[in-house]
C-alpha cells in the first residue's frame, strides 16, 4: 500500500437534479504537482471544495497523512494545513496586502500593555519576509484595489503559506493571466513543489498539465476517467478521455468573401469613471462576410470595445460609423435598430432578466416593435411564436417551455437563448463576446457553425474571446489587443499561434 | 396523514404559481395566532375582539346603533378608509415593480393633501363638478412632482431614493405645519380648518334606507386606480421596461431601455398615486390636518403592499384586511375594553410575518428537495441491490 | 453663544451614538433603517427600568438615569435581534425588514406603554414622566473662552457617550473583531474563506447597533423630551443615517457632522429667540437639518463609498 498524502476513496456528492461527483477516488503523494484535468462541469471543483472543506461528501471518505477526517468548514480543511487559491479571488479590495493576508489570524499585541489590537507592523513584517522567501514580490502596505491579478494571485498564495499550508489547491490559476504571467506561475508553482509543498491543480488547459504536472487525473461528467504518468501520455489522448469521445477538431470553413465595409472603427478611447483609459486610440473595420476576431488577455479593454459600439459604454473621443452612418453619439437601442446584434460577455447579469421567462427574454430587444407591440400595448401571441420558434431552431431545453423562468435553466441553454435571439434578428454587424464560455464541446461547435453561417450571409462579426484556440479556428482577420491598444492586426492566415500569443503579451514587434 | 398535509404545504410554497400567496395566507394566519395570544395575554376573548372589529367596519351588525347610523355608514366609513390605503400601497407597489423603495408616501400624501385643502378646500362658491375633479388633479399633480424630484435626485445625484424620501417627508411636515399653524389654524381643534363640502371626496349625510351615509369617491377613485396599474405593467410596453429596470439595470441598459427615464417616470407614478391617496384622505375622510402629522397609512401601506405580493389585485385583498383592524379600533376599544392602539400592533405583527416570506418559501423548497434527495436514495439502493441479485 | 455649544453639543452627542451603531452595521454588510426603531425600543425599556425603580430612590436621586442608560442598551440590543433574523437568517429584503422593525417599534411601545401604565399607576396615559438629568460644568475648561460653552452645563450622559464612542472606535479599526467586520462588508466571501464567520460577525454588528441605538433615544428621553413617549419617534433615527451617510461610513467624520446638525439646530433655535419670532417659527428651524442633509447629499453623494456588500444577503451555499 503507497503512503499518500491526500487520499479520496469512493466520493459521492449530488447536487439537486444532477450527480456532481460519482464515486471517485483518488490518492496524491505528499510533494508532487497533482493536475485534476475536465471540461467546464465536470466535477473538479466540487470534489476539491470537498477536500477544502466547502462542502460534505454524500458517500465516501477524505484521508489526509493516513487519518480519517471529516471536515464541516474550510476552517477545518486549513486546520489540516491545506489551502486553496479559488478561481475568483476573496480578498478585500479597500485592505492592504498586509491586512488581507493575515485576516482570520490576525497577530495581536497590547496597546499601552493592556487593549488588545491587531499587529499590522509585525504582519507588514513577516510578508515582506515571507514574499522575499518564495520570490513572490510585493509590497504590504499597497491597496488590493491599487494592484494588478497578477499580483492578488500572489497574495492568495501567500495567504496560504502565511498559515502554512502543506497541500495547495488551484483552482484554474492561469484563466486571468497573460501567457508571461503564467510562466512565472508555474515557476512559483515548481519552487513550491521543491520545498516540499504538495500542489493540486485544476485546469482545463492540457499544455500546462504538460509544462508543469507529475500526474494527471482525468475527469469526465462526474466520474473518473484515468490517471496518467504526464510524462508518458500525448495530448491527444488526454484531450479525448477529458470529453469522454473523439473530438472532432476542424470546422468547415469556407473561403471568405468580403463584401463592402460595415463597421469602422476610428481612433476610439473608453474611459473609465476615473477617465483613466481602457481604451486608447483604437481603429478598425470590419467588412460584410468578415469575422474580425479580437485576441487578448481579459481585461485588457476589449469588452469596453464592444460596449462603446453598441452604446453600453461612452467613447471619450473617435468614432463609430455603420454603413456610412456616424453612431457615435446614438442611444442603445438606435443602434440596435441600426443593426447591431450583441451577445454580451456576462449573461446573467446582462444578456437576460433572470427572473423573467424565456418567451420575454426571447423578445427582450425587440418587445417594443411591431408586431411584438403596437401603440405601447404587448402583443404575447408574438411574444409565444417568437419563443416557439427561437426554441425549436435553436434547441433551447426549458423545463416548462416559453413559460420557464430563466433562473432555472442552465447556463448553457441561457446561452443559447442569447445567441439565438441575437442572430435572428439579422443584423449587418453582430458583436460576440466570450460566446462559447461555459459550454461543453457540443453546444461550443453548434455556436461555431452558426457564426460561421452569418458570416456567410454577409453579416459583419465582431468576435472577442480570451480563448485563444476558438480565435485561431474562426477569424478572417485578428486583431491583438493589449492595456488598451491594437497592436497588431493581420489576416488570420498571416500569423501563428505563438505569434498571436506574445502580441498578447505585449510585444509590439515579434 | 399529517405528514401529506406537511408535503401539500410545501408544494404550494415551491410552485411559481401559488407560492406568494400561500405565504400572505400563512402570514394572516400566524397573525391571528399571535394577535389571540396578546388577547389572551390581556384576558380577553380573541374571537369575542376579531367579531367586534368585524362589528367596528359595518361587516357584521353591532348589538345596537345610534342614531341616523347603521350597519351601513360604518360600511361606508369603513370604504372611506380602505381607499386611500389601497391607493397608498399601489403608490408603493409601482416604485417597488421598478426596483424603487417609495419610503417617503407619507410626506407625499401630506403635500397634496396640503395642497388641495389650501387651493380647493378653502376656495368659497366652487361648484362640486370643478372643485372635486380639481382636487383629484392637484392631488396627482403635487405628488407626482415630488416623485419626480425623488426620482431626478437619485439619478442625477446619486441619492439613494430611501434616504431623500425620509428627509423630504420631514421637510414636507415641518413646513406644512408651519403653514397650518400661521395660517390655516382653527384655534379650537389646534389642527387646519375644516374644508368645504364641496371639495370633499364624498357625499356627506345621504339618507340610505333610514342611515344616514358619507358616501366615499375615492373607493372608485381606488378602484380604477387598480386597474390602471394592472394594465400598465401586464400589457404595456411602458410597464414592460420598468420592471426590467426593477430587475436588472445592466439587462435594461442593455435592451435599450432609458434607465434614467424608467426611475424618474417611475418614481413619478408611485408620487401620483401617493398624492391621490393623500387628497382622498384628507379631503375624503379627515377634512382636516393635524399639524407636523405624517400620516401613518404611508407605512402601513408597505405592509399591504408586501402582503399582496405587491400585486395590484394583491393589494385590494391585503388593504381590506389590514384595513379591517385599524378601522374597527375604536369600536372594538370600546366594546372589549383593549386600548385601539392593539390595531397597529396587529398589523406590525402582519408585517413581520409578511416579511418572512422568502424565509417560509425557503423552508418549503428544503423539505420538497429533501423528499427527492430521499426518493433518489432509495432509487439508488433499488438498483444497487437489484444489480446484485442480477 | 454658549447656549449654542451647550445644546448642540447634547443634541449631537445622541445623535452620534445612534450614527455609530449604525455604522456598526452598515460595516458589516447590514442595511440599517430600523436606527429609528431601534433607539425607541431601547428607550421603553431604558424608561420603563427607571419608572419601576424610582419609587424605590429618593426624588433626587440621579441613579434611575445610569439604570435606564443600562436597560436602553440592553432592550435595543435585544430588540435588533428581530431585525438580525429577518436580514440575516431569514435573508429578507434588508429595506423593508429595517422598514418593518421600525413600524412595529412604534407600534409594540405606543401599546405597551399604556398597558404598563395601566398596571403601575391605573392610567392609560400614553408617557413616563423621566424628567431631565441634571447638569454638570467642568472645571477649568468651561472657563476657556469662545469653546468653553462645549463643556458648560453638560448632561452626564454626554460624558458616557464619549467614552462609549471612543471603545467603539477602537473596537472598529483596531481590534481582530473590528478587522473583521469591515472585512465582512466589504467582502464576506474573503472573511468566509479566511476562517471567518460571517454570521456572527454580523450578528454582534447588528446588536451592537441596537445597544448604542437605544442608549441615544434614553438620551433624547432624559434631555429634549423630558419623558417616554410616542414622540420619541421623531426621526431622529434617520438623521443619525443621513450622518453616518455624509460620514461616509466613517466615525471620525460622523462625528464632525453630529456635531455640525446638532450646532445648526441650536444655532437656529437661539437664533429664531433672539429674533422674537413666535414659536411657530421653531418649526421652520427644526427643518433645517433635514434641508441641509439634502443639500450636502446634493454636493457630496457622488464621492461617497458605501460598504461593497451591504444590503446583499450572505448565502453560505453560494461560493
Amino acid at each position: 500500500m503507497e503512503e499518500y498524502i491526500v487520499e479520496m476513496r469512493h466520493i459521492t456528492k449530488r447536487f439537486p437534479g444532477i450527480v456532481a461527483n460519482d464515486d471517485v477516488s483518488l490518492g496524491i503523494r505528499k510533494g508532487e504537482v497533482y493536475a485534476l484535468l475536465g471540461e467546464n462541469g465536470a466535477g473538479k471543483s466540487t470534489l476539491m471544495s470537498m477536500l477544502f472543506g466547502m462542502y460534505e461528501p454524500d458517500a465516501g471518505e477524505i484521508y489526509i497523512n493516513g487519518e480519517k477526517v471529516s471536515f464541516r468548514s474550510s476552517n477545518d480543511a486549513a486546520a489540516r494545513n491545506i489551502g486553496m487559491v479559488h478561481q475568483h479571488f476573496k480578498l478585500v479590495d479597500n485592505y492592504t496586502i498586509a491586512e488581507n493576508i493575515v485576516l482570520g489570524v490576525e497577530p495581536m499585541t497590547r496597546k499601552f500593555g493592556i487593549l488588545p489590537a491587531v499587529n499590522i507592523k509585525k504582519a507588514n513584517q513577516d510578508i515582506a519576509r515571507l514574499s522575499a522567501e518564495y520570490g513572490l514580490e510585493v509590497n504590504p502596505t499597497d491597496l488590493i484595489e491599487n494592484v494588478p491579478v497578477s499580483v492578488r494571485q500572489r497574495v492568495e498564495i501567500l495567504k496560504m503559506l502565511y498559515r502554512k499550508a502543506e497541500i495547495m489547491i488551484f483552482d484554474e490559476p492561469t484563466a486571468v493571466l497573460t501567457p508571461a504571467e503564467i510562466d512565472f506561475l508555474l515557476k512559483i508553482i515548481d519552487g513550491l513543489r521543491k520545498s516540499g509543498k504538495t500542489i493540486i491543480l485544476i485546469t482545463h488547459k492540457i499544455e500546462e498539465i504538460k509544462q508543469i504536472a507529475d500526474r494527471c487525473a482525468i475527469l469526465c461528467r462526474g466520474r473518473l476517467v484515468d490517471v496518467l504518468d504526464v510524462k508518458n501520455a500525448s495530448v491527444r489522448e488526454m484531450a479525448n478521455m477529458m470529453v469522454g469521445r473523439e473530438v472532432e477538431m476542424d470546422l468547415h470553413k469556407s473561403p471568405a468573401n468580403f463584401r463592402e465595409t460595415v463597421l469602422k472603427v476610428s481612433h476610439l478611447t473608453v474611459e473609465n469613471e476615473n477617465h483613466f483609459p481602457l481604451v486608447k486610440d483604437v481603429s478598425f473595420e470590419i467588412r460584410g462576410g468578415e469575422i474580425f476576431a479580437v485576441a487578448g488577455v481579459s481585461g485588457n479593454g476589449q469588452t469596453q470595445i464592444a460596449d462603446a459600439i453598441t452604446g453600453l459604454a461612452e467613447a471619450a473621443s473617435g468614432s463609430i460609423v455603420l454603413k456610412g452612418k456616424d453612431i457615435t453619439r446614438l442611444s442603445i437601442r438606435k443602434r440596435t435598430q441600426e443593426g447591431i446584434s450583441y451577445i454580451p460577455e456576462d449573461r446573467q447579469r446582462t444578456g437576460v432578466v433572470m427572473d423573467f421567462s424565456l418567451e420575454d427574454n426571447l423578445a427582450l430587444r425587440r418587445y417594443y416593435r411591431e408586431p411584438y407591440s403596437g401603440r405601447g400595448i404587448l402583443n404575447f401571441g408574438e411574444f409565444r411564436k417568437n419563443a416557439e420558434l427561437l426554441i425549436d431552431r435553436y434547441d433551447i431545453r426549458s423545463g416548462q417551455g416559453p413559460k420557464t423562468i430563466v433562473r432555472s435553466m442552465s447556463g448553457g441553454n441561457q446561452q443559447k437563448a442569447i445567441v439565438g435571439r441575437e442572430i435572428e434578428e439579422h443584423a449587418d454587424l453582430i458583436i460576440f463576446v466570450q460566446p462559447t464560455r461555459g459550454l461543453d464541446i457540443g453546444a461550443i461547435k453548434n455556436i461555431h457553425k452558426q457564426i460561421l453561417k452569418e458570416r456567410d450571409r454577409g453579416a459583419a462579426i465582431l468576435l472577442i474571446s480570451l480563448e485563444l484556440s476558438e480565435v485561431m479556428e474562426l477569424a478572417d482577420t485578428i486583431g491583438v489587443i493589449f492595456s488598451g491598444e491594437i497592436l497588431k492586426t493581420a489576416p488570420a492566415g498571416s500569423l501563428t499561434r505563438n505569434e498571436v500569443g506574445s502580441y498578447m503579451m505585449g510585444v509590439r514587434e515579434a | 396523514m399529517k405528514e401529506k398535509k406537511a408535503k401539500g404545504l410545501a408544494g404550494l410554497l415551491t410552485s411559481e404559481r401559488w407560492a406568494d400567496a400561500t405565504v400572505s395566507v400563512l402570514a394572516i394566519i400566524l397573525m391571528l395566532i399571535a394577535a389571540s395570544g396578546i388577547l389572551l395575554l390581556l384576558g380577553k376573548n380573541p374571537a369575542a375582539a376579531f367579531y367586534s372589529f368585524l362589528q367596528g367596519c359595518g361587516l357584521a351588525p353591532k348589538a345596537n346603533y345610534g342614531g341616523g347610523s347603521g350597519m351601513l355608514s360604518d360600511l361606508f366609513n369603513y370604504l372611506n378608509i380602505l381607499a386611500p390605503m389601497l391607493l397608498a400601497s399601489l403608490s408603493f407597489i409601482v416604485a417597488f415593480k421598478t426596483g424603487l423603495f417609495n419610503i417617503g408616501i407619507s410626506g407625499q400624501m401630506l403635500a397634496s393633501g396640503f395642497l388641495a385643502t389650501i387651493c380647493v378646500g378653502y376656495a368659497k362658491n366652487l361648484s362640486p363638478w370643478i372643485a372635486k375633479p380639481l382636487v383629484i388633479l392637484i392631488g396627482i399633480a403635487a405628488g407626482g412632482l415630488c416623485g419626480a424630484f425623488i426620482g431626478f435626485l437619485k439619478y442625477r445625484f446619486n441619492i439613494h431614493e430611501v434616504v431623500s424620501t425620509i428627509m423630504l417627508n420631514y421637510i414636507i411636515s415641518y413646513l406644512t405645519g408651519f403653514f397650518i399653524n400661521t395660517k390655516y389654524v382653527d384655534m379650537l381643534t389646534r389642527s387646519s380648518r375644516i374644508c368645504s363640502a364641496n371639495a370633499r371626496l364624498t357625499w356627506t349625510k345621504v339618507p340610505i334606507k333610514g342611515v344616514s351615509c358619507n358616501i366615499p369617491l375615492g373607493i372608485a377613485v381606488a378602484l380604477a386606480a387598480v386597474f390602471v396599474v394592472r394594465f400598465i405593467f401586464d400589457k404595456t410596453a411602458f410597464g414592460l421596461e420598468l420592471k426590467i429596470v426593477g430587475a436588472s439595470r445592466s439587462c435594461a441598459r442593455y435592451a435599450g431601455v432609458n434607465v434614467r427615464r424608467g426611475i424618474v417616470m417611475s418614481m413619478a407614478l408611485s408620487g401620483a398615486f401617493a398624492g391621490l391617496a393623500g387628497v382622498v384622505y384628507y379631503l375624503g375622510y379627515t377634512n382636516t390636518m393635524v399639524p407636523k402629522t405624517l400620516p401613518g397609512m404611508g407605512y402601513d401601506s408597505i405592509a399591504v403592499a408586501l402582503l399582496g405580493n405587491s400585486s395590484p389585485v394583491g393589494a385590494i385583498f391585503a388593504s381590506i384586511i389590514v384595513t379591517i383592524f385599524q378601522s374597527g379600533a375604536n369600536y372594538m376599544s370600546s366594546t372589549i375594553g383593549v386600548a385601539k392602539e392593539i390595531a397597529s400592533l396587529i398589523t406590525g405583527i402582519l408585517l413581520l410575518f409578511a416579511a418572512c416570506g422568502e424565509y417560509m418559501k425557503a423552508l418549503g423548497r428544503r423539505a420538497v428537495e429533501r423528499k427527492e434527495d430521499r426518493i433518489l436514495a432509495e432509487r439508488a439502493a433499488a438498483r444497487t441491490k437489484g444489480g446484485e441479485e442480477r | 453663544m454658549t447656549k449654542v455649544f451647550t445644546d448642540g453639543l447634547s443634541f449631537a452627542l445622541p445623535l452620534l451614538i445612534m450614527a455609530i451603531g449604525a455604522i456598526y452595521s452598515e460595516k458589516s454588510g447590514v442595511t440599517n433603517l430600523a436606527i429609528e426603531g431601534f433607539q425607541g425600543f431601547g428607550a421603553f425599556i431604558g424608561a420603563l427600568a427607571a419608572i419601576l425603580i424610582m419609587p424605590r430612590l429618593s426624588s433626587s436621586s440621579q441613579l434611575p438615569i445610569y439604570i435606564a442608560i443600562l436597560f436602553a442598551a440592553v432592550g435595543g440590543g435585544i430588540y435588533a435581534c428581530l431585525h438580525a433574523l429577518l436580514s440575516i437568517n431569514f435573508k429578507a429584503n434588508q429595506v423593508i425588514s429595517g422598514v418593518v422593525v421600525n413600524i412595529l417599534a412604534v407600534a409594540l411601545t405606543t401599546f405597551f406603554t399604556s398597558a404598563a401604565n395601566t398596571a403601575i399607576n391605573g392610567t392609560a396615559s400614553n408617557k413616563f414622566i423621566l424628567g431631565v438629568s441634571s447638569r454638570y460644568s467642568i472645571p477649568f475648561l468651561s472657563k476657556i473662552p469662545w469653546i468653553g460653552g462645549l463643556f458648560q452645563r453638560m448632561y452626564p450622559f454626554e460624558w458616557i457617550i464619549c467614552v462609549l464612542a471612543f471603545i467603539f472606535w477602537y473596537l472598529m479599526y483596531r481590534t481582530r473583531y473590528g478587522m473583521r467586520l469591515r472585512a465582512c462588508g466589504e467582502n464576506p466571501q474573503a472573511l468566509d474563506a479566511a476562517g471567518g464567520d460571517v454570521v456572527k460577525t454580523r450578528w454582534i454588528a447588528v446588536v451592537i447597533s441596537g445597544a448604542l441605538s437605544g442608549v441615544g433615544g434614553i438620551c433624547f428621553a432624559y434631555s429634549i423630551m423630558a419623558n417616554f413617549s410616542p414622540s420619541i419617534y421623531m426621526g431622529y433615527g434617520y438623521l443619525a443615517i443621513a450622518a453616518m451617510i455624509f460620514g461616509n461610513w466613517d466615525i471620525p467624520s460622523t462625528a464632525l457632522v453630529c456635531l455640525f446638525f446638532g450646532l445648526a439646530k441650536a444655532g437656529g433655535q437661539q437664533l429664531c429667540l433672539a429674533m422674537k419670532l413666535s414659536g411657530n417659527y421653531t418649526d421652520l428651524f427644526n427643518m433645517l437639518p433635514y434641508v441641509l442633509t439634502m443639500l450636502l447629499l446634493i454636493f457630496f453623494s457622488k464621492r461617497n463609498h458605501p460598504p461593497k456588500a451591504c444590503g446583499q444577503p450572505w448565502d453560505q451555499g453560494r461560493r
